[in-house]
């Protein structure tokens, strides 16, 4: 399976602090791929080196085949969902996703066309006219989500997109973004610090202190570690000897 | 060159709903000429004597003079607070969408400073209307090449107000950009008063304000107000134009927006 989303050897210094230490990795084409890592293990300078928000200091991202030297093509088949509120919140929901559509080339009829079917989903047609400010934590999530599919792209990114949110919610929204992998075989990042959002069959990555500690399929690395549960599994290969 | 077309518009959008839905900002923006305008000017026209200087021919009000000064105002200060928002939206966040965009980071700035200078354009025509009310009035080809004038010397400034912003690495911090930097850029220019006349009082003074860019854009507007070209004047606007987007380019390449 070709890889949507690849890695090559990244390593970033924020000054003399090195944030992320020789990462490499492949996400496959209509995956479903978690990096799990807690706070400060460099799953944000990776997610910002990916969308171009930082400049490269060492080695190569490819998107969709494409070099990030080349963003033009790279980025135009991805969707973001950063950890920050990024819509403007003095707009209505329409009007944000009018604007973003803009950016991606599309009229406002095409930008609404393209999540029609999203927008029904995500039970967000009541919404659209509604101020930004107005919406809870939830739908504000659920429009960043459609927000981010309006260019119809390939691969998904997502920076800790349920944090601050209930349970119910945060479910509610991993299991629409799972559905996307299922039904349209879009490949996802989903990027976290919350073992209870990943399931056995996700290929996943352990980040800590910038480095990839462990990857494959939450199974083959729990069977590999002999271990029952994640939070186990984390504990263990996260462990500094002493 | 589709894709292209609908990102200004976007961006010119965004910035347009934002313009209607603060009103406050138009009705300040608005307010603060015009209490110069109508204010100041009454109290400073009896101490100020002008003298006949291009590009006027004839003998001229206190607030004739003034009225291209204010024009640049509404330019600077409003400058400053699109700048003032692009912080805002860097602390908040919403300028990752932007800055993560597949399209040149060069043409989205420079979309985001038309947008504004679109807005300066609006504000800047209500308040020569009502100067127009007030008995301020230019001949109807005035009204019509300042529009451009307008437009063009308002994207140098919000070049500027950009830099500025790339450079500040914190909201708190635009205080002082107003102290250092907006004050000290309107005071010492032509807005207010003639430069021969600062050069009465201070020949160091006059020398800073001849080489404030703002003295530049407030005379270029008042030329064209008068319908009169001077091309030293056209050659310093392009390179004043150039130079300051190559900084709001340059203070945004690679720039870091994250919160670490």
């Amino acid at each position: 399976m070709k890889n949507i989303l690849s890695l090559k050897n990244i390593s970033y210094k924020y000054e003399k602090k090195l944030a992320l230490n020789n990462i490499s990795l492949d996400i496959k084409e209509g995956s479903f791929f978690v990096l799990l890592g807690l706070n400060a293990a460099g799953k944000s300078t990776l997610f910002s080196l990916i969308t171009r928000l930082l400049n490269m200091q060492e080695g190569e991202i490819k998107i969709n085949d494409y070099s990030l030297k080349a963003y033009k093509k790279a980025l135009c088949s991805i969707g973001t969902v950063f950890q920050e509120p990024t819509l403007d919140l003095d707009l209505s929901v329409r009007q944000n996703l009018y604007f973003y559509g803009c950016l991606k080339g599309l009229s406002f009829k095409e930008t609404l066309k393209s999540i029609k079917e999203e927008i029904d989903k995500l039970d967000l047609h009541s919404s659209l006219d509604i101020v930004v400010r107005k919406l809870n934590g939830g739908h504000r999530r659920k429009v960043e989500i459609l927000r981010a599919l309006i260019n119809q792209p390939k691969l998904l990114l997502l920076d800790e997109a349920t944090v601050g949110l209930d349970v119910e919610a945060r479910f509610e929204i991993l299991k629409y973004i799972r559905n996307l992998v299922k039904e349209k075989n879009i490949s996802v990042l989903w990027i976290s610090h919350l073992f209870d959002e990943v399931e056995p069959s996700d290929a996943l990555a352990i980040i800590h202190k910038g480095e990839i500690l462990e990857k494959d399929q939450l199974k083959n690395l729990l069977k590999k570690y002999n271990k029952k549960e994640l939070k186990e599994l984390f504990a263990y290969v996260t462990r500094e000897e002493k | 060159m589709k894709i292209l077309f609908y990102c200004a518009w976007g961006i010119i959008y965004k910035e347009l709903l934002r313009f209607v839905k603060q009103k406050s900002r138009f009705l300040s923006a608005l307010v603060r000429p015009l209490l110069w305008l109508f204010i100041f000017s009454s109290g400073f026209k009896m101490a100020l004597g002008l003298a006949i200087i291009p590009p006027y021919e004839t003998y001229i009000t206190y607030e004739t003079y003034i009225v291209p000064g204010l024009i640049g105002m509404i330019l600077l200060f409003n400058g400053m607070q699109s700048s003032l928002t692009m912080l805002f939206d860097r602390e908040m966040g919403s300028m990752k969408i932007l800055l993560s965009s597949h399209i040149s980071r060069n043409y989205l700035l420079f979309c985001k400073m038309f947008a504004t200078a679109i807005v300066s354009c609006i504000q800047s025509m209500a308040f020569l209307f009502i100067a127009y009310c007030y008995g301020i009035e230019m001949e109807i080809w005035a009204y019509v090449l300042v529009l451009p004038v307008i437009l063009f010397t308002s994207i140098i400034l919000n070049a500027l107000a950009l830099f500025i912003s790339s450079v500040i690495k914190q909201l708190e911090n635009f205080a002082a950009v107003m102290n250092f930097v907006i004050f000290p850029m309107f005071f010492l220019s032509s807005a207010l008063y003639p430069l021969w006349k600062m050069k009465d009082s201070s020949v160091f003074l006059y020398s800073l304000s001849s080489y404030n860019p703002f003295t530049h854009i407030v005379e270029f507007i008042r030329f064209t107000l008068y319908l009169k070209f001077d091309s030293s004047l056209l050659f310093i606007i392009v390179f004043l134009f150039v130079s300051s987007l190559s900084l709001a380019f340059m203070g945004y390449k690679s720039k870091k927006t994250g919160s670490k």
